[in-house]
């Protein structure tokens, strides 16, 4: 079996290409690749119920990746792996971790494609950009006293001392992102679960590494995030993360993106980069729970009816053809804002297909962050994320599929423009910590709407 | 000019759309031999291929690898008709392009970078997390026009006023144009940090580099 050793050894002595070059030679290696499947983009079906599709795309990611290999951006060198070595790989990857701790603790296991076992959510405003520490600590506490989520994301404090501003790169991203790590573990404390999992992840790896702390910040049984640079590149920094989750025994998460509009040359051609991608997580970032998937570039919302099937077909492609412990996560940036309508059938159409295509989520309630607006969020999207994800949990393919396009059919149209959503501020009552009437009222409407659609929610 | 004339010079933009470099060399070749005017050709030819370019990009047709291939197209042509001209200032503006110190984020600035080629500017990318300092130093040697700044991070954003504050400090801020972008960065930051021009996306920026140029 390969250590993380041999591939940092490749990573001196592999084959030593421009990254210009490398990027078109995705391009050329899927053009060549695609003739030999019948993979075909439909948009009446963001989730394709399409078997023998699905494994022709698992088979021709494993194709593209052991053809064109990963790029390591520090070296300017190509790491290559033979079949064996992948298949080994994939053969000694986990089926199941656990997050987290004593009577908070869950387990996560490889879902199956409509597999009815609930996904495990990691909720939260992704690393989003806070006012204040008072702030920050209500809105995690009331994410964590959401039951239906099992984790939860933080962020990072946006200025020091009301004064200073928070700078990647600098002493003060070390010092804001830990902090606001810091602020999480006491907030799910307060909230009655102190073992439960959390997450956060800076710019930098130094000061990632700094948010690991067993009594204030990140411990060895939350999860680790590495991060998978686009398209199947690594760089030393990212290295740096995935060496200090190894030493840990950790949950080593790690997300790619196939640009769609990118490298990939065409919609099916990303779905084939995104299976491509999980191999890339596995084999380089050594991360133990993938998510594959895409990232569309014209439009701001991973919502959007190419993404949706792309990254659909990439999960229920290595759900059926490995025990990978998959992460979906489709949902996690709409273009709408918090508190709108469009935010939640936004994203509730990529929970929907998450859940139904074998995924769990873990990306938080992220979005296309405005500028440098802080408090972004509140915590009944977070809730939202886990009572969808959860709720879709047993819907087959041809289900989803119809309620999504009905979805889509609404939202379609806005995603180039729009609403832009409010803020916490704006959505609570920050002396109750409780959502204003309007917001509340639109949310448990839009449930009962899920819940004739055929969700199944606990309450 | 003869009709001949006018359909070489479409011949050599079809080459440059249909991203054939090779053919794209022989034509732009063919072009001085006829005796066009190397100045008016580079005009008509990647002023109107960019335009077809962009369009089939800003519809989905063409991806980046199509605008990469293209570009190259373009550029081998280009270099062709630019050797006939007796002067070494080139007509096309030079643009450094990188995203800043500690952000890799590098998808949105490449579609910048490629779009821009696409549409004729000359653009040395510097790639991510990039020193300010670093990208000032290779403005001034590459004697640029343009400064271009990606920025994804709420918390890399300051490193584009950086950049422009050096500029100032080191007495040189009027020798470039400041074009700033990337998924947070808005028109009020641009406004507030004194950026020359700021696009939402790439086929913006290309507008956004073409109004400064023409200025
Ligand atoms: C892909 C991605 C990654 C990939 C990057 C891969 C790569 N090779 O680039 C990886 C996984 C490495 C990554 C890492 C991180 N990321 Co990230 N990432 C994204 C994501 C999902 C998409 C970015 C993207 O490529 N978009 C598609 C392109 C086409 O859009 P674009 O970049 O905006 O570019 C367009 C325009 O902005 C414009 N433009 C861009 N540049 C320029 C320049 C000029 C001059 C002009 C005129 C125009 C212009 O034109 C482009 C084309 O239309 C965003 C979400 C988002 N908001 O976009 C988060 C996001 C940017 N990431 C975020 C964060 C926090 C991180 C991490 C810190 C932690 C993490 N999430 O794990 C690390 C940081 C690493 C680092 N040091 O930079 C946050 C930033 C929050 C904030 N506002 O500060 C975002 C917003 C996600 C979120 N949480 O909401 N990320």
């Amino acid at each position: 079996m390969l250590t993380i050793w041999d591939v940092i050894e490749r990573a001196k002595t592999g084959e030593k290409i421009e990254e210009s070059k490398f990027d078109m030679s995705i391009f050329r290696a899927v053009q060549a690749i695609r003739k030999d499947y019948n993979i075909k983009y439909d948009p009446k079906t963001p989730i394709p119920a399409d078997d023998q599709m699905a494994d022709e795309v698992f088979e021709a990611g494993l194709r593209l990746y052991l053809m064109v290999g990963s790029y390591c951006t520090n070296t300017g060198r190509i790491i290559k792996f033979s079949e064996e070595e992948v298949k080994e790989a994939l053969e000694n990857a986990p089926a199941e971790l656990i997050l987290g701790e004593g009577e908070d603790a869950v387990k996560m296991i490889h879902r199956n494609v409509e597999g009815s076992e609930e996904p495990i959510v990691a909720g939260g405003i992704q690393t989003a950009f806070y006012s204040d520490k008072e702030m920050m600590f209500k809105i995690y506490k009331g994410c964590a006293e959401d039951r239906c989520v099992d984790g939860i994301w933080g962020g990072v404090l946006g200025s020091i001392d009301n004064k200073y501003e928070v700078l990647a790169g600098a002493p003060s991203e070390i010092y804001g992102y830990r902090v606001a790590t810091e602020i999480l573990r006491q907030a799910i404390k307060a909230a009655g679960r102190p073992g439960m999992f959390i997450v956060n992840n800076s710019p930098t790896s130094i000061a990632t590494i700094g948010l690991h702390d067993r009594e204030k910040g990140l411990r060895p049984c939350d999860l680790f995030e590495t991060t998978g640079i686009s398209e199947l590149k690594i760089n030393y920094d990212d290295l740096n993360r995935s060496v200090w989750g190894l030493i840990h025994n950790g949950a080593l998460h790690g997300a790619h993106n196939a640009v769609i509009g990118g490298f990939s040359g065409s919609i099916e051609g990303a779905a084939i980069v995104a299976v491509a991608g999980a191999l890339h997580l596995v084999m380089v970032n050594r991360a133990n729970n993938v998510r594959p998937g895409g990232i569309p570039f014209k439009t701001k919302s991973r919502a959007m009816r190419a993404h949706i099937w792309v990254a659909s077909l990439a999960l229920q492609a290595l759900s059926r053809n490995t025990h990978l412990i998959l992460d979906g996560s489709i949902g996690d940036h709409p273009a709408a804002g918090p508190g709108t309508r469009q935010y939640l059938i936004e994203t509730a159409a990529g929970h929907i297909a998450s859940t139904v295509s074998g995924g769990h989520s873990l990306g938080g309630t992220r979005k296309f962050v405005i500028g440098d607006t802080p408090n972004f969020g509140t915590p009944l999207e977070s809730r939202w994320m886990g009572e969808i994800c959860k709720g879709a949990a047993g819907l087959s393919r041809e289900h989803a599929n119809e309620i999504v396009c009905k979805l889509l059919a609404e939202y379609e149209e806005h995603l180039d423009n729009p609403p832009r959503g409010y803020t916490y501020d704006e959505l609570y009552d920050i002396e109750k910590e409780q959502p204003l009437r309007e917001y509340a009222e639109l949310y448990e409407k839009t449930k009962e709407e899920f819940r004739t659609m055929g969700l199944k929610f606990k309450n | 000019m003869s009709d001949q004339n006018e359909k070489l010079l479409n011949e050599l933009k079809e080459a440059i759309i249909n991203c054939d470099e090779a053919e794209a060399t022989e034509l732009a070749h063919k072009v001085l031999d006829s005796g066009i005017d190397p100045v008016y050709s580079l005009q008509k030819v990647i002023g109107e291929s960019a335009v077809i370019i962009g369009q089939k990009f800003d519809d989905g047709e063409y991806f980046l690898p199509h605008l990469v291939m293209a570009g190259d197209a373009m550029m081998a042509a280009s270099k062709v008709l630019e050797s006939a001209l007796d002067t070494d200032s080139s007509i096309k503006s030079t643009v450094v392009l990188a995203t800043v110190e500690a952000d890799m984020h590098s998808v949105g600035k490449n579609i910048v970078g490629m779009m821009l080629k696409a549409s004729g500017f000359v653009v040395h990318d510097l790639g991510v997390d990039v020193k300010s300092s670093e990208i000032i130093d290779k403005a001034i040697a590459l004697n640029a026009d343009f400064i271009a700044l990606s920025s994804l991070l709420t918390t890399t954003m300051p490193y584009q006023r950086e950049v422009i504050d050096e500029l100032k400090a080191r007495g040189i801020r009027d020798k470039f144009k400041v074009v700033i972008g990337g998924g947070p960065v808005r028109q009020e930051w641009a406004d507030k940090i004194g950026a020359d021009g700021y696009g939402k996306d790439a086929i913006e920026a290309v507008k956004v580099f073409k109004k400064l140029s023409s200025k």
